[in-house]
């Protein structure tokens, strides 16, 4: 991908997300509130230094992305007022919209089914599948 | 008082109990619960790409309906909650007028009013804690409770206002005026791993735990919530680990027994700890 591409991904992610990335300034308040920081490769503060240096495609093929669960601990700490949870979100949507689901509805445990709440479904089919 | 009232999907269904004792409840407290006529599934979660005007359909539409029948609108479900108001300050925000009209186009349903989006523990406090207090017939008698609000009551902050969003306090003061002890915990509103229970099990229940732990850690005996899915997964987290466990109630649950519902109007049946034995022990039931 060339760095062309790449910039062009980063201007679709803050347009998505309504983030300006360049508006961090890497202190690591998000990743330190992050609940799943330590499972989330790349944290909150690392992802947004990729966008920072033009490396979209990174954060896009990353597992990171799919392990915030938008609790929004990252946005509400930001001295900058940069929203993490939103950047994830534009950076899941324009994965999801190539038509590529992370979760499939059909293939949920029956147990499951009768045990999990309505409300985790829901959001999880909203959040990580097309 | 009537006010109202959005149950949500989770509330007809697993959260059974949650609903009913709220409904109760309330009218122990003085006021009524009364559901909206006609009302679909909030969407669980807000959406926050500033192109998707298709997620913002389906709340929109309840709070359509909700106008045609008062100023407020009480919720209990967290999720109903956090997305309900967050789509109604969206549709209200400065620059999406353009956004708000296509909305409004497709949902085609009329706006009576405004409407105020309220959490059922508002509405409490503003009844006010000494009016509960005099409806009290069954003291918690100094249990130790942590009320865990987790994400979806207090973030974000701009738009819910809701609490601090560090540390809430509107369920311990409840508790302290059932007769209960509330307990200072660190991890209040740290995320339950929300969803993520259904394909990334681990990191969920390593989220719950943490926040069950923690709570132990400064002396809780029980939790309550007001979130089904903070529910369920704090209480599967600790039967998965299978080891000392906390029993996790509704707050409505806990609200219910203090003003005098009869055992079987609690719902416990549907909690997956079983938490009849403790409630026994501790001489609440």
């Amino acid at each position: 991908m060339s760095s062309q591409d790449n910039s062009q991904l980063v201007s679709q992610i803050e347009e998505l997300s309504g983030q300006r990335v360049s508006d961090c300034y890497q202190c690591g308040c998000c990743t330190a509130g992050c609940p799943v920081g330590e499972l989330m490769d790349p944290p909150p503060s690392r992802a947004i230094r990729l966008l920072q240096l033009g490396r979209a495609q990174e954060l896009l093929a990353s597992e990171g992305i799919w392990v915030c669960a938008s609790c929004l601990v990252c946005g509400t700490r930001c001295p900058r007022n940069v929203d993490y949870a939103k950047i994830a979100e534009a950076c899941r949507a324009l994965i999801l919209r190539a038509k590529r689901s992370q979760v499939d509805p059909d293939v949920v445990d029956d147990q499951d089914l009768q045990d999990v709440p309505q409300q985790a479904f829901i959001a999880s089919f909203r959040k990580f599948s097309v | 008082m009537k006010y109202p009232y959005y149950p949500g999907c989770t509330l007809y269904s697993k959260a059974r109990n949650l609903d009913r004792c709220g409904r109760l409840a309330a009218a122990r407290a003085g006021f009524e619960l009364e559901e909206l006529p006609s009302w679909n599934c909030c969407g669980a979660i807000y959406n926050t790409n500033t192109d998707d005007l298709a997620a913002q359909v389906g709340p929109v539409r309840v709070l359509a309906k909700a106008s045609q029948q008062g100023r407020r609108l009480v919720t209990l479900c967290a999720a109903c909650y956090n997305v309900l108001k967050r789509a109604n300050e969206r549709l209200h925000a400065t620059g999406f007028e353009q956004d708000r009209q296509r909305i409004l186009e497709f949902v085609d349903e009329p706006f009576e009013q405004d409407v105020e989006v309220v959490h059922y523990l508002e509405v409490l406090k503003e009844l006010g804690w000494d009016a509960i207090r005099q409806r009290v017939v069954r003291s918690l008698n100094g249990l130790k409770v942590a009320s865990y609000y987790g994400c979806l009551m207090v973030r974000p902050r701009e738009v819910l206002k809701f609490d601090d969003p560090e540390n809430p306090v509107v369920m311990d003061e409840l508790m302290a005026t059932l007769g209960g002890e509330p307990v200072r915990f660190d991890f209040k509103a740290e995320c339950c791993g929300g969803y993520l229970v259904i394909n990334r099990r681990a990191v969920a229940d390593a989220c719950s735990l943490r926040v069950v732990e923690n709570a132990r850690t400064w002396g809780a005996e029980a939790i309550v919530t007001t979130c089904p899915l903070c529910q369920y997964n704090l209480e599967s987290a600790q039967l998965r680990r299978g080891t000392v466990l906390t029993p996790v109630f509704y707050f409505t649950q806990i609200l219910g027994l203090a003003l005098g519902l009869e055992p079987a109007e609690l719902g416990f049946e549907d909690n997956k700890l079983d938490p009849v034995p403790f409630l026994k022990e501790k001489g609440l039931l």
